[in-house]
C-alpha cells in the first residue's frame, strides 16, 4: 500500500497529443505526447552512491576474501554483465512505460505531499511491471549461461521463473483492478504450490546450539510441516513488504538492503563451505537475487523521495516472492527470517488493525504538516508510525534513510547472531 | 484484435452504488454494484450441446476403443474432474471480475453491432485474465496428482507453466496498456524461452478467438489415438502430457464461450489469444507434434497468408479489417481485405454474426478432420 489516493474516477482527459515524440527510440511506436518527459530524470548519481555503499562487502568477499571456483566464479560474473545490462534496461524503459501508464489513468497523488504544489502532481503507479518483465527476461536469459546447470537445477529454475511469474501477473492484475484483499492472502499460496513440488530438499532445522540440550536433537525433521512453514513464508513476505510502505523509496529501498545482505549471505556460505550441494543451492540464490538488486536499484533511482513514479503491488509481490524463493530453494529460509525482522514487528505491530480489533484506516500512514513539511507518527500500528512516535517528527527523506538504516542495522544483527548460534562461516 | 472499439477517453463515471450484493459470494468483498448482474448469464444449455459433440469422438477413443493402462487413465482422469472444476469456477468468476474490469473502464464496444442497441453496451474486457489464472492454478494443482511424475517431466512441466504465465501477464500488460505491436512480436520469443530449454525446436502461433474449441479438441483426439495405439512409453508420456495441460485449456475456454458466443456478454482481450496461442505451442512442442498442431492450424495458416499484404504495409492496412455490418438487414458483408472471414463472406454470400461463426467453426472442424484423413495416407492409421 504506497501513499497514494487511487484515482478512482477517470478525472481529466489523457495527454495531448503534440507532433514531437520526445525521444529517438526509434525501435518502438509511442503514443504523441507533450514534448517534456512525463517523469524526472533517474536519481543516478544516488544510487551510484547507494551501490556502492550495499555492495561493499560482497565485492569484498567475492574478490578478495574467498577463493572461490573457476566455473562458479564465471557464472556468477555472467549473471552480474546480464543484471547491470537490466539495470540500464529498466532505468530506459521507466519513463516509456510511465507514459503508457498514465494514459490508462493506472496513478495516484502523493499523500505526504498534500498541500504542497508536489501534491498534486499525477504519478504514475505499477512501475513495478517494468521491474518484473525485465527480470523475467534475464531470468530467462541466463538459463543458457549456466553451464552447470542439471535436471534438478532446471526444475527448481522453472519452478521458481513460474512462481514470480504468477506473483507478478496476480500483482498487476491486483494493481489494475483492486482484488479485494481476502483474495490477495489466498492467491500466494497458489503461486507458491510449483515451489512446494520443486522443493527436493531435506525438511530438516539446524537446532541452534545453546538449544540443542533442551530440544534432545542437533537437527529436527519437521517433514510436511516445514512444506507448510514455506507456504506462509511467501505468503509472509509478499505481504510484509506490502504493508511496510507508504514512504518514498521505502518498499523498493527495503528490498535492495535485504538483497544485499542475501548476496553477502550467499558468497560467504560459498567460500567458506566445501559441500558441492550447498554451494549451488547459494549460487542458485545469488542467480536470482543479482537481478532482483540490478533492476530494483533501476526503479529506485526513479522511486527515492520525491517519488517520480509508484511502484504497486506489482513491485512488492514481484520482490517478496523473489525473495521468499531463493530463501527456500537457497536452504536459508531462517537466515531470510531475520532478514525480514523490520517487517515481522510491522506485522505483530500490525495485527490488531488487521484483525479488526483497532479500527483500521484505509491508509495507516504518519500525518504530514504542508507549512513545516514534517511528518508526526499517528497510534497506527506500524514501524513507520512508532518510529515517529519515539524519535520525533522527520521530513520523509530522513525518515526512510533512518528506517533502511534500521533494516540494514537489523541484517547486521542477523550476521553477529548467526556468528554467535552455530559458529562462524565454516 | 477484436471487434471492438477501445475507450480511450474515460467515459461516464463508475456504476452507481446499490445496498444489494448480487450473488451470495461470502468468500469476497465486492464492490458494491446495482442490483442486476453486469452482463447476461451464460449460455450453457449451448455450451453442453457443443461439449457432446465435440468430445463424442475423445470419449469413444479413451473409455471404449483403446486398453489404456491403468496410472494413465487414473491420472487423465484426475486432470479431466480438476477440469471440470476449473469449468464451473470460471463460469462463476467471470460474472465478479467483469464488475472489475468495468470499474476500470476496461470495455470495449460491439463493432459488428453498431447502430443497433446492442452495440451501445459497454462490454467488459479482457476476461481471459479469468482464463488464463484459473488454467494456472489447475496445472499448479495436478502436480500434485500426477504420481507417474520424474524429474525431466518436471522441468518441461514447470517451463510450460512458466511459459504460459508470462504470455498471459505480457496479453494482460498488452490489454491494459496497449502495447506498441513492434513490441508485441518480440516479446513472446522470450516468453517462449524457457521451453526451448526444456526441448529444441519451436512454433509459436497467436490462433483467432472463436477457433480455438476445434483445435483444442483435435489436438486431444490425436493425443488419445496415439497413446492407445502406441507402445512407446515415452510418446505415451509425451501426449499424456498434452493431455493433462488441453483438459484444462479446453475446460476453461468452454465457460469463457458461454459468455463470449453471440451475442457476446464479453470479450476475451489479447490476455486470452496469447495464453491460448501459448499453451497450444507448448503442448504442440512437448508432446512431440508440432508437425500435426501445424495442420490442425491451417485455417490460421490461411489467414496468416492473406493478411501477409497489409502487415507488411503492402497494401493499406486500416485499424480494424472486419466485415462491413448493415444494421438494418442484420448481415455481414465482406470487404476487401485479406482475411479467411472477408474471403469466405465474399464468396458464399452475406451472412448473420452466429452462422458466421458456425460456419467458420466447421470449417476448422473440417480442416481437422482433413489432418487425420492426411496422416493416415502420409504415415499408415495411428498403430
Amino acid at each position: 500500500m504506497a501513499a497514494r489516493k487511487r484515482a478512482s474516477a477517470p478525472a481529466a482527459a489523457p495527454a495531448n497529443a503534440a507532433a514531437t515524440v520526445s525521444n529517438g527510440d526509434k525501435a518502438e511506436q509511442k503514443p504523441k505526447e507533450a514534448s517534456d518527459p512525463p517523469i524526472a530524470p533517474p536519481k543516478l548519481g544516488f544510487i551510484l552512491k547507494l551501490s556502492l555503499f550495499l555492495l561493499a562487502p560482497y565485492f569484498y568477499f567475492f574478490f578478495y576474501h574467498y577463493e572461490i571456483q573457476q566455473e562458479l566464479q564465471k557464472s556468477i560474473l555472467i549473471n552480474a554483465a546480464l543484471s547491470l545490462a537490466g539495470f540500464f534496461l529498466t532505468v530506459k524503459m521507466i519513463p516509456v512505460a510511465s507514459r503508457y501508464v498514465l494514459r490508462r489513468n493506472l496513478f495516484g497523488y502523493d499523500i505526504n505531499k498534500k498541500g504542497t504544489r508536489q501534491g498534486t502532481v499525477k504519478v504514475p503507479e505499477s512501475l513495478g511491471i517494468v521491474v518484473g518483465i525485465v527480470f523475467l527476461v534475464l531470468a530467462i536469459i541466463f538459463q543458457y549461461f549456466n553451464f552447470t546447470a542439471d535436471s534438478i537445477w532446471l526444475v527448481e529454475y522453472n519452478a521458481a521463473l513460474a512462481c514470480i511469474c504468477f506473483m507478478t501477473l496476480l500483482g498487476f492484475v491486483d494493481d489494475v483492478l483492486d482484488i479485494p484483499w481476502r483474495v490477495k492472502l489466498l492467491l500466494p499460496s497458489f503461486a507458491a504450490l510449483p515451489l512446494l513440488m520443486a522443493y527436493a530438499g531435506h525438511t530438516t532445522i539446524l537446532i541452534p546450539k545453546p538449544l540443542t540440550q533442551y530440544v534432545g536433537v542437533d537437527v529436527l525433521d519437521l517433514g510436511w510441516i516445514y512444506k507448510l512453514y514455506m507456504g506462509l513464508l511467501v505468503v509472509f513476505c509478499t505481504n510484509s513488504i506490502n504493508i511496510h510502505a507508504g514512504i518514498n523509496g521505502l518498499e523498493v529501498g527495503q528490498t535492495v538492503v535485504i538483497a544485499s545482505a542475501i548476496l553477502v549471505h550467499n558468497i560467504m556460505q560459498i567460500g567458506a563451505s566445501i559441500d558441492p550441494e550447498k554451494q549451488q543451492a547459494h549460487a542458485f540464490s545469488i542467480y536470482l537475487v543479482q537481478p532482483l538488486l540490478a533492476t530494483s536499484l533501476a526503479l529506485l533511482s526513479y522511486n527515492w523521495y520525491p517519488s517520480s513514479v509508484f511502484v504497486g503491488d506489482t513491485y512488492t509481490y514481484f520482490a517478496g516472492m523473489t525473495m521468499a524463493v531463493v530463501g527456500i530453494l537457497g536452504h536459508f529460509s531462517e537466515t531470510l527470517l531475520i532478514f525480514f525482522l523490520p517487517q515481522v514487528i510491522n506485522f505483530l505491530l500490525s495485527l490488531p488493525q488487521l484483525a479488526g480489533i483497532v479500527h483500521c484506516p484505509r491508509h495507516r500512514l504518519p500525518r504530514f504538516d504542508p507549512d513545516t513539511g514534517l511528518l508526526t507518527g499517528t497510534k497506527d500500528g506500524t514501524v513507520v508510525n512508532v518510529y515517529l512516535r519515539f524519535f520525533g517528527k522527520k521530513k520523509e527523506n530522513s525518515l526512510c534513510i533512518h528506517l533502511l538504516l534500521v533494516q540494514a542495522v537489523g541484517c547486521g544483527f542477523c550476521f553477529f547472531l548467526r556468528y554467535l548460534l552455530t559458529g562462524w562461516y565454516k
